[in-house]
Order: structure tokens, then sequence, then C-alpha cells
């Protein structure tokens, strides 16, 4: 699984036991990219993203940023979280309520000269999105605006790694769109190593490159976001997040009428969904709740659902009332929750042919920022 | 025929509020930082006997401080040995009780006021490269600033007030120790109500004033001119 790992700029182990039922031990390397750490309530995300941050101390482990040693237990090193040049955007953005934008924007610059101070600035404050904002005092913000300011801010210093503990969980969705946007902008621009704390399967897909599911302290799994999350589905999140299923596609084109919206699943069949307002080529991610599809036998006439797709049922799981059955469709992998005497009806059984029907309107795209 | 009586009294009062007012927020800022931000063994003793004076009669506390800094107490001893500082029947003396007795007065308030400040916007000021001193001046302390005048402005009140703390501590010398306090207390035994009066006023004035002009100077809101 590590043969893809790029020349790591980030480079961590840290094992800390937060209560008797949680120990984080974990490994975390990220190279120029956006790494999303994955995982239900209560796996101990935010709590190894403030170890690497150096806002907790870890019991054991390293944490070696662009080469350089911000901690290590057996050597007894531990850099003041002033010297260690980490950006972090919060879920409640903590911004400084007694300065206004600039001046929040500024803090992270004293020291620079006046010039340089200005030039750089006006620089975040383009890539954020903020030009307009930086007179305003912090209260008279949105929601989405406090984030990509708390975003500039972040940045300003250059800082080597950049962490955001669930920055857009508090944000409507066209807030948490700009923001993922931005974030992928800045990526780019600034070449600093983004790591992305989130429990939302449509964020991890449509932000991350690269994707470390975490259970209860540790990765489970590690990989492209979309392939572990076909991959590696538990019932631990399941149950958390709903059984979803979450797709990388491309938009192949539209029908009459900008009516609806034709998508190649990656590695998978094609799909019509409403409308999407994306060129022909875009990239999206794609979420479809599996309580939302049907299941049928054969294909079935004169249903209004846009979608038929054959596939193979690969694995049936009951659990009491309920059943749960893969569906495999070319590299693609659906979770389709059912009532538990669904698969007997229907006479599933691995192995046999399964149609799935997707309502085009049940399946809910997100643009892939860039 | 009204007499304009000596302001004397009155401007050593000034003097000694001033003084002790000094002495609190010395004192106080890095008490008031200690109870909201560390814990330690004995904190709640600790914060127990620095509020204390709020609760002891003033004389007690008077009491209390003559034994710790008379001329014989070890206190004393040593300040007059080392500074060469005799607070007793000294205006010093009037500055040690009254400050003791404000004390309170701004250590909870401050307090509150450290405790109501996110520690994580300390953390976010760090992470941004600022050493401890300067998230202190930059983030802390303008965030706290609203609650630290409100309790050196009542600090400043009570000590301009102080009667029993003051007179068992420096005495009640006329020109020397005699805040106005004491004075209107030595003028209303000797039947000279007008000078009470004019006192009083001068008093009651000067403390309404300096509450008036911090609530008019604060900002409304965190950092709002």
């Amino acid at each position: 699984m590590n043969d893809t790992v790029p020349p790591s700029i980030l480079d961590a182990h840290v094992v800390h036991r937060v209560h008797p039922g949680l120990t984080i031990d974990a490994t975390i390397r990220l190279g120029d990219e956006i790494g999303v750490l994955f995982g239900a309530s209560g796996a101990g995300k935010s709590t190894l993203l403030r170890l690497l941050a150096g806002l907790a101390r870890p019991d054991a482990g390293r944490v070696i940023l662009a080469g350089a040693s911000l901690f290590d237990a057996d050597l007894g090193v531990d850099v003041p979280l002033r010297r260690r040049r980490v950006g972090m955007i919060f879920q409640d953005d903590l911004l400084f309520p007694h300065l206004d934008v600039a001046g929040n924007v500024a803090f992270g610059l004293r020291g620079a000269s006046r010039a340089e101070r200005d030039g750089r600035l006006e620089e975040v404050a383009a890539s954020c999105g903020i030009t307009g904002l930086m007179d305003r005092r912090i209260e008279t913000l949105s929601g989405g605006e406090r984030q990509r300011v708390g975003l500039a801010r972040a940045l300003a210093p250059r800082p080597m790694l950049l962490l955001c503990d669930e920055p857009v969980s508090a944000l409507d969705l066209p807030g948490r769109r700009t923001l993922l946007d931005r974030l992928r902008g800045v990526q780019r621009a600034e070449r600093v190593p983004i790591l992305y704390v989130t429990h939302s399967p449509a964020e991890a897909v449509t932000l991350g490159t690269r994707l470390f599911l975490l259970e209860t302290g540790r990765v489970v799994a590690e990989g492209a976001p979309a392939e572990i999350l076909a991959d590696e589905r538990r019932a631990e999140f399941r149950h958390l997040e709903g059984v979803r299923n979450v797709f990388s596609a491309r938009v192949a084109g539209h029908g009459e009428g900008r009516e609806w919206t034709r998508l190649d699943l990656d590695g998978g069949p094609a799909l019509t969904v409403a409308y999407v307002d994306e060129p022909p080529g875009a990239r999206v991610g794609v979420e479809v709740d599996g309580d939302d599809v049907l299941l049928a036998a054969g294909p079935v006439q004169g249903l209004s659902a846009r979608n038929q797709i054959e596939g193979r049922a690969e694995a049936i799981a009951v659990h009491g009332r309920e059943a749960e059955v893969v569906v495999r469709t070319g590299e693609l992998r659906w979770l389709v929750g059912t009532l538990a005497s669904t698969p007997d009806v229907l006479a599933l059984a691995p192995g046999r042919p399964v149609w799935m029907i997707i309502k085009a309107r049940s399946v809910r795209v997100e643009r892939t920022p860039g | 025929m009204i007499e304009i009586p000596d302001v004397g009294p009155l401007w050593l009062s000034l003097k000694v509020a001033t003084a002790a007012t000094c002495v609190v927020a010395l004192a106080g800022l890095p008490a008031s930082l200690l109870l909201a931000r560390r814990s330690f063994p004995g904190k709640g003793l600790a914060a127990g006997v620095l509020v204390s004076p709020l609760v002891l009669p003033p004389t007690v506390l008077g009491y209390l401080l003559l034994r710790a800094f008379g001329r014989r107490a070890w206190l004393g001893a040593w300040l007059e040995s080392q500074l060469g500082l005799v607070v007793v029947f000294h205006w010093s003396g009037a500055v040690l009780a009254s400050a003791v007795a404000a004390f309170p007065l701004f250590l909870l308030p401050a307090r509150g006021a450290f405790e109501a400040v996110d520690p994580r916007l300390e953390d976010a000021a760090r992470l941004l490269g600022r050493g401890e001193a300067s998230v202190f001046l930059t983030v802390t302390l303008p965030l706290a600033w609203r609650g630290l005048a409100a309790g050196l402005a009542l600090a400043f009140a009570r000590a301009l007030g102080d009667f029993g703390a003051t007179m068992m501590v420096a005495g009640d010398i006329p020109g020397l120790t005699q805040t106005a306090s004491l004075a209107i207390y030595d003028a209303v035994q000797a039947g000279d109500s007008s000078r009470a009066a004019w006192l009083s006023l001068g008093i009651a004035s000067i403390a309404v004033a300096a509450l008036t002009f911090v609530q008019r100077t604060l900002p409304t809101r965190a950092g709002r001119p």
C-alpha cells in the first residue's frame, strides 16, 4: 500500500494515551498534497491533530517536518509552538475578536518589514478571497468569511504544514464549497502540505489525495480516498454516517434543456443525475445513500427512476431486521441497505446478478474544486 | 458664612488610594493570572486567604497587619532593617492597610476576566510565532482589559474609603496619616459638622468620578473604541 507514498514533508509517529479506552498510535507521512484524516467521532482525529501541532504532548514518538525534528520523545526534543511553523485552522475559527481582519491576518507577520508585510497580506487576502474584508471587524463577518480569514491568518507566516480541524462543519453548503475550493487553491499555490480532519465522506473524496482512516486511535487504512471509502467500509462508521456510497466521477454531458447530467463513475457505470452546472470533463464527487437504492431481480419496465444498473451481488449480511447487500459493478462496490427478508424475496446470492435502481435526484453531487 | 475646610486629608486620601491601587495591580495581576490559569495544591486555600479581607472585619484585618508589620513583628522588623521602612503610624501603613482591604475587589473580577479568555486563542497566537510575553500583551491583556479596569476602579474606591484597617495600622495623626475617612470621624466627634460634610462630599465625588471615568472610557465591547 505504501508504494505510492510521495517524498514526505511531514513524517510523524505519535503515541499518546488519551484515556483508558483510547490510545493514539498513528504514523502519518504526508508530502506536497492534501491528506485527509477520516474517522468517526471519538476515533481521535482532533487529538491526533493537536499532537502533531504541539498543542498536546505525545507520550512517545517523533514529529519531523521538512527534515527538522519538532518532537522526539527519545531525544527529549520538544520545539515550542512559536518556532514550529505549523499553521492551523479550527472548527470555531478562533479569530482574535479585539483585532480587525487585517490585524488578524497580519498577526503572524511580526518582525517582517512593512513592505514585506503589506505584500504578503495582499497575497494571502487574494488567495483566500478576503481582499474586500480587510477593514472589517470580526463580529461583522459571516461564518464562511471567518474561516477564510482564519485560513489567511494561518497561511500568512508561510507555515511548513497546515492543519485543519473540521473547519467547515459549522458552515452551510456554499460556505463549505468555497472554503474547500480555497484550500485546494492555496495548497497548490503555496505548496504547503495540508492535513484535514473530517468525518464527511464527501469532503474526504472531493478534497483529499490521500486518506488516513482512523479507528480508535490507529490508522487502519491509507490511500486514495475514494478507494478507501469504497473498499474499507466498516460497520463502525457506516452506522454513524449512514450507508453512503461515495465515488469520483467525470461529467460526460447534459440532457436537453439542462434537465439532467450524465456522469461517468471512475471504474464503474454511467449515472444520470439532476442537472449539475459543470462543463463536460469536470471532476465531481458523487454520494448515494445506500438506503435510497432499490434492488430488483431483473430489469423493470415503466419506472420513473433514470438509472437501472446491472451488477453482481458480492456479499449479503443480515443484522436483525436489516440487511446490507454489497453489489459490484465494474471496479466499484456499492452498499445497499434493505430489509432482512429482501435477499430471500429476490433470491439473491453471492455471484448472482442484481439490478440497482437509482433516482436521478437521490444522487448528491459535489463539485471537485480546481 | 461657610468656611472652606482644609483639603489636606482629601489630598492624602487621594495619594494613599492611588498608591494602594498600584500595589493592588502589581500583586493582583500575577495572583489573578495564577488562580485563573494554573492548578496547584492548596489553590482553594490560597484563593480563600487572598479574598478573606472582603469578609474580615476591618479592625481584625488591621490587627493582623499590625501583628505582622509592627516594629517588633518579624515582617516589620525585616522591613525596617532591610529597607529602613516603618509602616506603623506612617502613611505607607495607610497604603498597606487600604491595599490589603481593596485587594479582593480587584482579584475577583480580574480572575474572572482572565478565566473568560479562551486559552485556545492564546494557543493560536503561539502557533503564529508569538512568545509568552507577546501573547500576554497582545491577546490575553486586551481581552481581559474590561474586567481588569473594573477591578481597578473598585479597588481604588474601596481604598479611598478605608477606615478601620488604616486606623489600626497607621493611626489617626492629622497631617501625617489622617486620611479623609478618619478626618470625617474626628470632625463628627468634635461636633464640626460643616467640615464633616465638606470632606464627605469631597470623598464621595472623587469615588463617583473615578467609577464614571472608568465606565465612560471603557470600550462597550472588547476592543471597540
